[in-house]
């Protein structure tokens, strides 16, 4: 066999050997990879107990650091344990700078052990401990073979195991030490961090240093530091990635001294702004890696789980006060009233009212979820940016509203077949009424919650979906309430002839929702299309008086009824394609103050130095309307934007847009209003919170430099 | 006297270095061969989108992505959408893994990759200019010249070959943006690949 032939049964043969039953040792044409252990007490809680592969590179081949460099991959540990048993992070040692042409990498050759530390829960009682390895490492000389190994070996945990004291001892002694007293600051100043770091050992001064960065894609990593000590101060000069890709405020890095194995760890704090990678903010795709901490301040710290069921309970509880669901509800609750006594009866149908209140709920927060798993930009509030939603809602308000108000009487509409179905099926009715509840509570979730429940979506999948759930019993609350107990059902009114009136007086909270309704149409289609779905309200409460007036005699309901329906159909003929058009009332309606959002916008005036006020905002969203209304056009406000040259910008968000959805994922939010301010110079946009008031805007103003 | 010779040993240390292509600057103009022998300017293409893909068929990282079909895809959906796609070839002539330009664009076939030219970078010039790392690296030059990406092809360094697809495809999503006429939302990331084989000189 030529020594050709040899590598490639040999480079065959790998893979094979990588599948084989797990062993101690995987061997490869380029590394022999060794899962070893080190038990010198044996195995109990409290003991030490370390874990470690064992590398050894073939001449010049590499592995890489938590850091590679330029190119590579670090070395990745997946462990199965037994329950008790806990394996810690790799403590990677001390690594080395690994040139390949032009560009540097971070990794080791020769033998190498990552070890890591194990936990032992207490009860340990098994004779051996059996520990299974799944490795992937890169290995490089001056190509790149991606190669991964399957480990298993059995611990005693009566006797002693040090066959690799040595080895373990060595990779501790190349274990980077923290020096907690070291100061290490870094300032970005043009193209590069301007390092200072005191505190390191003293019998370092003078010696030439390497720098390694913990955080990949920050610094020029083949440039060469330029460095000096002045005393016990080290500074060094270290060129900046012209392609960063990442922009920490606190970097860890490892300083090691020529000839000395092991190196220092120093937390590195940035004390200067990043300036912006590319045309826009240097925080922003930071923060669009989740995890890394972002520089931003929220308003508000991220609430926890368990305080986000408490609101969203409570602000179920509060839905039912709202103009769109009070009407429906105060009369179904008043039903008890009239029928007393059937308390099995209610209890059923309080709890069939509960559940399709609170599935309806979780249905539509997992088709959000869903939808935006698939990609698509959307937060809570999603609803209304279809003026198709809109205009059935304001339709079903409408309606609603004309059967409140006595125009029709549903028994005179629906077949009777559906009016015995609903009798004989109570529970059906109720389940369906709580899914109705949840319809007309549509609009007045998003526009008073949209920020909240934005925040929601967030979470993961599960916890989003509890919040969700946990929404839906608070909104179902108070009808469980009153059914169950008996006693609040007696605290209501006896039933009279006032039940007639407050019926009708809940048909106009109804119609107020409509104008909202067809105002946000307005918004979003123009004027055209907010007249088409009034000439459509108004044929269809001709239709639903024409049909279902309980005084109007068989031949005049049959010839209404024909005429109204033929008004129907003409109605539709015209409002569909009026309502489907995108608004030419798309053109942003500004103000002289306020001028169209766009990131180019931002960027463009960050670099020009110019704070930037931008107002996230949607014609459905009342809370956005509130702030517009008592802070953002007061007067005071708008001399202390202009006192300060802030640009305005506004970011409509009525229909759907994409570049919008982008940007407030890109803040951490999904839904409206949000408030960013951008400083000249600040890494990123602070923001304020969803309640406006002038002293907090004229806070945050005040913290601008002066033009 | 001492810091004179620092620079020296300096500049001796550092060779030839990667120059630094910057997001949000004008991307280096340069002209360089294609595998059948033309020469090609990226000034040719002004007014058009460019994406710039660093090619070498000798790594495992650039066969995934061309095994499963992800490469050719994103290659697909942009041309087709009129974007410039130029792959380079940065491969030193003394690495193990160089393919002469008629072996290169014979590979390119069989791959039936639809990049709009494939380029020849044996001297690193091209890949110097850009501070193109790994293989893949990718690059997207807008219509006015400006840089406006530059890292990896996904952000699945890991991934399996089935797996490929399903990633969150960078390059995709900052073309389309940029198509649309928007900032790019992630202009930089870390790429991910073998290493550019340079020649050492």
């Amino acid at each position: 066999m030529t020594p050709l032939r040899l590598l490639l049964a040999a480079a065959l043969a790998a893979p094979l050997l990588a599948l084989a039953a797990p062993a101690a040792v995987v061997t490869t044409p380029q590394v022999r990879a060794e899962l070893v252990a080190h038990a010198p007490e044996g195995i109990a809680a409290g003991r030490p107990l370390w874990l470690g592969l064992k590398i050894d590179h073939q001449r010049h081949w590499h592995t890489y650091w938590k850091n590679p460099g330029d190119s590579g991959l670090p070395t990745t540990l997946t462990w199965t344990l037994p329950a008790g048993v806990s394996a810690g992070e790799i403590e990677w040692p001390t690594p080395s700078k690994l040139p390949i042409g032009p560009l540097m990498n971070y990794g080791y050759e020769g033998t190498l052990l990552l070890p890591v530390a194990v936990t032992v829960a207490p009860g340990f009682q098994a004779e051996t401990l059996n520990v299974k390895l799944r490795a992937e490492w890169l290995v490089c000389k001056d190509v790149c073979i991606p190669e991964e190994g399957e480990f298993s070996i059995d611990v005693p945990a009566q006797a002693a195991t040090a066959g690799h004291a040595e080895l373990f001892a060595a990779a501790r002694a190349a274990l980077p030490q923290p020096l907690p007293d070291a100061q290490a600051t870094a300032a970005v100043e043009d193209g590069a961090l301007m390092v200072r770091v005191t505190g390191l050992p003293a019998d370092w001064q003078g010696r030439d240093l390497t720098f390694f960065p913990e955080t990949p894609g920050v610094i020029a990593n083949a440039a060469q530091p330029q460095a000096r000590w002045q005393g016990g101060e080290w500074t060094a000069r270290v060129p900046l990635d012209a392609q960063r890709s990442d922009s920490p405020t606190a970097m860890p890095v490892v300083l090691a001294a020529a000839g000395q194995s092991a190196g220092r760890l120093v937390q590195l704090v940035v004390t200067t702004p990043w300036p912006a990678v590319a045309a826009r903010p240097a925080a922003l795709p930071v923060l669009a890696e989740a995890g890394s901490a972002a520089p931003l301040e929220p308003a508000a710290p991220p609430i926890g789980l368990a305080l986000a069921l408490a609101f969203a309970l409570v602000g179920g509880v509060l839905l039912n006060l709202m103009p769109c669901v009070f009407p429906v509800l105060s009369l179904k609750v008043l039903g008890f009233a009239a029928h007393g006594g059937e308390r099995r009866t209610l209890v059923a149908g309080g709890l069939a009212y509960t559940a399709g209140v609170v599935l309806s709920f979780v249905a539509l927060a997992a088709l959000l979820l869903a939808l935006r798993a698939g990609g698509e930009q959307l937060g809570w509030g999603f609803q209304l940016q279809s003026p198709a939603v809109v205009a059935t809602l304001a339709a079903l308000f409408t309606l609603i509203g004309l059967n409140l108000a006595g125009v029709f009487e549903l028994g005179s509409v629906l077949p009777s077949a559906v009016a015995a179905a609903r009798a004989r099926h109570p529970l059906v009715d109720s389940l369906l009424t709580g899914v109705l509840a949840v319809a007309v509570a549509s609009p007045c979730t998003a526009p008073f919650m949209g920020a909240s429940l934005g925040l929601a979506v967030t979470l993961p999948a599960g916890q989003a979906l509890a919040v969700f759930a946990t929404l839906g019993l608070g909104m179902a609350l108070p009808y469980l309430a009153a059914a169950v107990s008996p006693g609040l059902a007696r605290l209501l009114p006896r039933p009279g002839v006032w039940m007639a009136h407050f019926k009708t007086l809940m048909a106009f909270p109804m119609f107020a929702t409509v104008v909202w309704l067809v105002w946000v149409l307005g918004q979003q289609v123009g004027i055209d299309g907010a007249a088409a779905l009034l000439a459509l309200l108004l044929a269809l409460a001709f239709a639903a008086w024409a049909l279902g007036s309980p005084t109007l005699g068989p031949k005049a309901r049959g010839g209404f009824g024909a005429a109204s329906l033929l008004l129907m159909a003409a109605a539709l003929f015209w409002a569909v394609p009026t309502l489907r058009q995108e608004a030419a009332a798309q053109v942003p309606r500004t103000d002289e103050a306020w001028q169209p959002w766009s990131a180019d916008r931002v960027a463009q005036a960050q670099a020009a130095g110019q704070p930037v006020f931008v107002d996230f905002t949607a014609a459905w969203c009342v809370t956005c309307q509130f702030n517009k209304r008592t802070t953002l056009s007061r007067p005071e406000v708008q001399a202390a934007f202009a006192e300060k040259q802030v640009l305005l910008l506004r970011a409509d968000w009525t229909r759907r847009d994409a570049a919008i959805s982008a940007e407030l994922t890109r803040l951490g939010r999904t839904g409206v209003p949000v408030y960013a301010l951008y400083s000249p110079g600040a890494a990123g946009p602070r923001l304020l919170s969803e309640i406006l008031s002038f002293d907090e805007v004229r806070g945050a103003l005040a913290s601008l430099p002066s033009p | 006297m001492k810091s004179l010779l620092f620079a020296a040993a300096l500049a001796l240390t550092a060779g030839p270095a990667l120059a630094a292509a910057t997001v949000g600057q004008a991307a280096p103009n340069f002209t360089a061969v294609d595998a059948s022998g033309k020469t090609v300017t990226l000034a040719d293409f002004k007014g058009r989108h460019v994406v710039l893909e660093w090619v070498n068929p000798g790594c495992p990282y650039v066969r995934r992505h061309y095994d499963s079909a992800n490469m050719q895809g994103t290659q697909k959906e942009a041309t087709s959408r009129g974007v410039v796609w130029l792959a380079v070839n940065s491969t030193s002539q003394d690495s193990g893994d160089y393919l002469a330009p008629a072996a290169m664009a014979q590979w390119m076939q069989t791959q039936k990759a639809v990049a709009t030219v494939t380029l020849m970078d044996a001297d690193g010039q091209v890949g110097r200019a850009y501070g193109a790392r790994t293989t893949p690296h990718m690059y997207i030059v807008n219509p006015a010249g400006t840089l406006v990406y530059a890292g990896a092809i996904d952000d699945q360094p890991r991934a399996s070959l089935a797996d490929t697809p399903k990633a969150n495809n960078h390059v995709k999503v900052a073309l389309a943006e940029s198509l649309a006429g928007k900032a790019v939302s992630t202009p930089s990331t870390r790429a991910y690949g073998c290493s550019v084989k340079y020649s050492s000189m």
